[in-house]
């Protein structure tokens, strides 16, 4: 027996090792309902313990590599950089005042925007803080498209936070530790981030391939989308706030694995293969400031004001409405039975203000065509009778037209007042 | 006595370095395979630990040294990525064990043979990562041939520089 495991040592230890291993693998894959493997996206305490040591090994090297890197390529960037200083100081100096009067002109509307959009109800995301930090690291293999920054938990990063720079979004993070944080870029094949196209409004996922391109998948054929247009974060996604860049659109190829459908490949808007510093969005509450804020508050009142008046008035309406029975039911039975009755002398209408009574108008030239010139209806009289009808069997003009419809008459009077000249 | 002649030639050949290069290589190469796919815009043609792997295991000849060195830089390349932890830890884990069992039986002193091991055991790691992937695990995964073959040839080069460098470091008596 000792023979055996001295002879296949070797052998025993690769088998045992694998073994451990592979389990290991099985512990952090699960088969999702529908049948398909993917890895789970919170890791175990114990994968993440691993992640943390190999995390606290590699990290400080980087952060040296880097610092020193940075330091020795300044020296003689910073020399470069004051050649020329004086012709490039005036022109900056044209463009900041440039653009002072485009800054002046575009923050009036984003407050206009701010309160409209306040007013309307929309729960929309602005940005409200940013920690900047610097990118010191990756994970070494073009499979996994991840990068390390140099701040973490203790600057307040946190899962899920998005991750852009000036240029557009660049990913999310998705596992911090104390000092620094891994940030999934959006150029990995697990990223998924909601975009929408600016011009089609077209929405879709985008996530990586294996060349590492953004693309847009998952979205049908479509003949309008075209190369160039741009690529916005839908901002459903609960990471990007909706509206900051994303790139442009390369080209449109098929989905190789959906006949119908197509991959829009996309040329990001940030650097991802050249990322030093980014911005880290810590919080997504609404960013308002005093004046904004006060000015939110009088239209809130001010929008109460106006519905409590409106409802006032509408209260008003109802009450009109109840004391006016002929607009609000026709079909109600006559208050007094006897005047319903045939050949009963109707009761005189209550006078009613004109106003509220919609009229024809007068023709200029009336004709038998024209309203209230038609003859009355004589049910008996012979066809004679009934030609010599309009100048014998003229009813007496009543007033208002709602005392018939009150009095249950199918026959309407014509209005015999003169025709008013406009 | 066959046995222990092999013994007596592999105890004769088997290189010693200090400990500092024991914990210095490997960390270097962790450290530089994190950092340099910054520098060089994310085109990662090469694999440093799994250079330095191979490079121990058929230095010191011992299977159970290379397959430990193997599995302790697999599982460290694992936990700075993404993906589960374990994957590159298994590919060379293979790679150390099968380069120290082949030290034992071939001349290691060649240099054109160490090029030649090292280019098939990146493209053996290569197979077996996307093996356990997308096979074992059954996870999505999109990768190229030509990728892998680059970055195998990637990795003889830098055997070309790095093995004489390291060589440079061992105890002579």
């Amino acid at each position: 027996m000792e023979s055996f495991f001295t002879r296949y040592r070797n052998l025993l230890v690769l088998l045992a090792i694998l073994g451990a291993q592979i389990v290991g693998l099985a512990v952090q894959v699960r088969r999702t309902s529908a049948g398909h493997s993917t890895l789970d996206p919170q890791d175990a305490p114990s994968v993440r313990l691993i992640r943390l040591w190999a995390n606290a090994l590699v990290s400080p090297p980087e952060r040296v590599i880097q610092s020193s890197t940075m330091d020795s390529g300044n020296l003689w960037q910073n020399y470069l950089d004051l050649r020329h200083v004086r012709e490039q100081n005036t022109d900056l100096q044209k463009t900041i005042d440039r653009l002072r009067l485009e800054q002046a002109a575009l923050l009036e509307d984003a407050r206009q925007g701010q309160r409209l959009q306040a007013l309307l109800g929309f729960q929309e995301k602005y940005i409200y803080t940013t920690v900047a930090a610097q990118a010191i690291g990756s994970s070494g293999s073009d499979q996994s498209r991840v990068f390390y920054l140099d701040k973490g938990s203790a600057e307040g990063l946190d899962r899920d936070m998005a991750v852009i720079t000036a240029d557009g979004i660049v990913g999310k993070i998705r596992e911090v530790f104390p000092h620094s944080a891994q940030v999934l870029a959006i150029n990995d094949q697990t990223s998924g981030a909601g975009v929408i196209l600016l011009t089609t409004r077209i929405r879709g996922i985008l996530r990586g391939n294996a060349a590492g391109q953004p693309q847009i998948i998952g979205i049908l054929a479509d003949q309008r989308i075209q190369p160039g247009e741009i690529v916005l974060t839908a901002g459903g996604d609960q990471v990007f706030p909706r509206g900051l860049p994303v790139g442009v659109v390369e080209k449109v190829v098929r989905d190789p694995e959906r006949d119908s459908f197509i991959d829009v490949i996309v040329k990001s808007a940030a650097h991802l293969n050249r990322l030093d510093e980014v911005l880290v969005i810590t919080s997504t509450q609404p960013r308002f400031s005093q004046q904004q804020q006060q000015d939110l508050a009088t239209s809130e009142a001010l929008k109460g004001t106006e519905a409590e008046a409106i409802k006032e008035q509408q209260k008003a309406s109802q009450i009109m409405a109840e004391r006016l029975p002929g607009l609000t039911d026709a079909n109600l039975p006559p208050a007094n039975p006897a005047s319903a009755q045939p050949g009963a002398n109707p009761p005189a209408p209550a006078p009613v203000p004109e106003q509220g009574t919609p009229k024809p108008l007068h023709p200029l030239h009336p004709d038998r065509f024209s309203p209230g010139s038609a003859p009355a209806i004589v049910p008996d009289a012979s066809p004679k009778q009934k030609l010599e009808a309009p100048t014998n069997a003229r009813p007496k003009p009543v007033r208002d037209h709602r005392t018939s419809a009150r009095g249950g008459s199918a026959t309407r009077p014509p209005q015999t007042k003169p025709a008013r000249k406009p | 006595m066959s046995v222990l002649g092999a013994n007596f030639r592999r105890d004769l050949d088997i290189r010693r370095y200090p400990m500092l290069i024991y914990v210095l290589a490997p960390l270097v190469a962790l450290v530089l395979q994190a950092w340099l796919p910054r520098v060089l815009r994310n085109h990662v043609f090469f694999d440093l630990p799994l250079v330095v792997t191979v490079y121990f295991a058929l230095g010191r000849r011992s299977p159970i040294q290379g397959t430990l060195m193997g599995a302790a830089m697999g599982l460290f390349e694992d936990a700075l990525s993404h993906h589960a932890i374990g994957v590159n830890g298994v590919a060379k884990t293979v790679a150390g064990f099968l380069a120290a069992s082949v030290g034992i039986r071939i001349d290691v002193e060649n240099f054109n043979i160490r090029l030649v091991l090292i280019f098939l055991l990146s493209l053996l790691s290569s197979a077996i990562y996307v093996f356990i992937y997308s096979v074992l695990l059954g996870l999505d995964l999109q990768w190229s041939w030509f990728t892998e073959l680059f970055k195998a040839v990637g990795n003889s080069l830098i055997a070309m520089v790095l093995f004489p460098l390291l060589d440079r470091l061992q105890i002579r008596d």
